[in-house]
């Protein structure tokens, strides 16, 4: 039998070299082992992902290759989510995120998603193309506290200033952020518009949402 | 126009081009849709009315004055002639909605386009008439083409077609294979109209795929549509979104005569890469600056650009990285070709570092 760590090793490789359908039996083995799912999660699989994102801010994995990694991952935390203790589920930062209205490239917005998903926030993703009213009803409804707005296409940029705006009307802007990012996005744009940040790829907008929450949600030594 | 006594840009063209005087460089600032602002018409009425279409480009292009009128909406219209659904809002660019195809077993279902019939393409190709006829004596007119890569995407769907490339190789090549054919005869429709069709392939960015997998799944498809267009007496201008730096040799020995970058790329870097060979157009940021600067931060990018990129030996255009965003302010397009005009022809690098110094002065004082 394997020791945690090589069986946490294998997760994480399983995830970085796209083995979305060795990954469910690795994870299997693990739980089987008696080994605790958070850490199969954070160690195992989330490291996977964040060498494979490594591996695509060096320019050696690209989407494609992301894409398939994060298949390998979510079929991985299908299988040690529902191990998880109660106490481990609770309590998460939650997080509306869309693409805007007028674009249908929701690439990059699926890694984003993929990547705080994989830091341990809750996401409630509206998908593509999403009409502006819905990004303020949808934290409404479930009480988020971040919304994270993406686009690829410049001529979609005006509506994310719009979204501020109905926060604002709605009296809402101050307990919820927004975050914008995006091909065309730049921070001198963010600021212009108001938003709380701005970030360049889905390992950046990790590291803007835990600095906008104040990073006190489960961390990797949990 | 709010230059005096300006050359038209055919002519500016010519003059540059046999090494005679000229009154500045070319310059495109790269409207898109956001023609209709100038025009006063609604975004959709592309959609259905070629002659709002045209009028509204010839609108634009007589106010600033700009080097090249192109007819292009969004890059929906070859997948949506070939079964795809399309959503057109009132008064925003088109969307994808849905694929032509969901499942990969039927890429045998899907074929060619016929330009003169399907979806929009006989509306942009009657625009493109009207276009020629009106101003097809003093500016370049083109007509845009998404190339058959990226319009292989929006055929069987994007995450679809991003996951098939390492698990099915085939069925890539083979929705490629019909995708170029849609790409070809819309061409080809472009060219007997009198004009010069420019391609559009943002998915085979670096942003996106490897440089593998473009020279695998796209590099073929793109070469023939460009060798088809060569064979017709007609030079290519290409966009790749992006970061393309990998990828820039390839691009410039499949033989296009311009290239135009994302201001994610380097020009300075494309000029040492592929200037000998291309034109190279570009890259001030369409979102960060055109849309949400000043003008004169227009301005001191569109200079600085000038000066990185004037002695490029095949030539340079100053442009935006992509195209504007439909609500871009006119005094900040304004600023583009205002920058342009100042610099004049030939450019003189200590002029331009000149009326750089002079920017960053005034930017100072503010």
């Amino acid at each position: 039998m394997r020791s945690k760590e090589e069986y946490l090793q294998a997760l994480s490789d399983c995830v970085v070299n796209m083995e979305d359908e060795s990954v469910g039996k690795v994870a299997q083995e693990y739980i089987a082992a008696g080994y605790p799912a958070l850490e199969g999660i954070l160690k195992g699989l989330v490291d996977g992902m964040q060498r494979a994102a490594d591996l695509y801010e060096r320019e050696e994995y690209f989407i494609p290759e992301l894409l398939l990694c994060s298949d390998a991952m979510y079929n991985g935390l299908d299988i040690l989510r529902p191990h998880l203790e109660k106490s481990e589920t609770q309590k998460k930062h939650k997080i509306v995120i869309g693409v805007i209205e007028g674009d249908t490239h929701d690439i990059g917005k699926n890694l984003v998603r993929i990547m705080l998903e994989a830091a341990g926030y809750e996401m409630h993703d509206l998908g593509r193309d999403v009409a502006l009213q819905k990004f303020v009803d949808k934290a409404k409804e479930i009480n988020a506290d971040v919304i994270a707005i993406s686009t690829l296409m410049t001529t979609t940029m005006p509506g994310m200033g719009r979204v501020i705006e109905m926060l604002e009307t709605e009296g809402l802007r101050d307990r919820i952020k927004v975050i914008v990012g995006g091909a065309p996005i730049s921070p001198a744009f963010a600021r212009k518009i108001g938003a709380d940040g701005y970030a360049a790829n889905a390992v950046d907008a990790v590291k803007l949402v835990d600095r906008l929450m104040g990073a006190d949600m489960m961390s990797l030594e949990a | 126009m709010s230059g005096v006594n300006e050359m038209t840009p055919l002519e500016r063209a010519a003059a540059i081009a046999k090494g005679e005087p000229a009154d500045r460089l070319p310059c495109n600032p790269n409207m898109a849709n956001g023609v209709a602002r100038v025009y006063g018409c609604k975004i959709s009425e592309f959609n259905s009315d070629a002659k709002t279409l045209a009028a509204a480009q010839i609108a634009s292009y007589r106010r600033f004055g700009y080097d090249s009128v192109r007819i292009f909406t969004d890059l929906f219209t070859w997948c949506e002639a070939m079964g795809a659904r399309v959503k057109f809002p009132d008064d925003d660019t088109a969307d994808l909605l849905e694929p032509a195809i969901s499942d990969v077993k039927d890429i045998g279902k899907l074929q060619p386009a016929n330009p003169y019939k399907d979806g929009r393409l006989p509306v942009h190709l009657d625009a493109m008439k009207y276009l020629v006829e009106e101003v097809g004596n003093e500016v370049a007119c083109s007509g845009g083409v998404v190339g058959p890569f990226t319009n292989a995407f929006f055929l069987l769907g994007v995450d679809n077609v991003l996951k098939l490339i390492a698990k099915n190789p085939e069925a890539i090549h083979a929705l490629c294979r019909v995708s170029l054919e849609t790409c070809k005869n819309f061409a080809e429709a472009v060219i007997n109209l009198g004009l010069t069709p420019t391609i559009s392939e943002p998915m085979s960015s670096c942003s996106v795929v490897s440089p593998k997998t473009f020279r695998e799944f796209s590099a073929p498809y793109l070469k023939e549509l460009v060798d088809f267009i060569k064979a017709r007496g007609k030079g290519v201008i290409m966009h790749i979104c992006g970061k393309t730096s990998h990828i820039w040799k390839d691009i410039a020995d499949m033989g296009v005569s311009g290239f135009s970058i994302d201001n994610v790329a380097s020009l300075t870097d494309c000029k040492h890469a592929i200037g000998h060979q291309v034109r190279i157009l570009g890259n001030v940021d369409p979102g960060g600056v055109v849309y949400s600067g000043t003008p004169l931060d227009v301005r001191l990018k569109t200079l600085e650009g000038i000066a990185e990129c004037y002695d490029s030996p095949k030539g340079y255009t100053p442009m935006s990285g992509c195209s504007l965003p439909v609500e871009t302010p006119f005094e900040n397009i304004q600023a583009m070709m205002d920058a342009v005009r100042d610099v004049g022809y030939p450019v003189r690098p200590e002029k331009v570092e000149a009326l750089i110094a002079d920017c960053k002065k005034q930017m100072a004082n503010l």
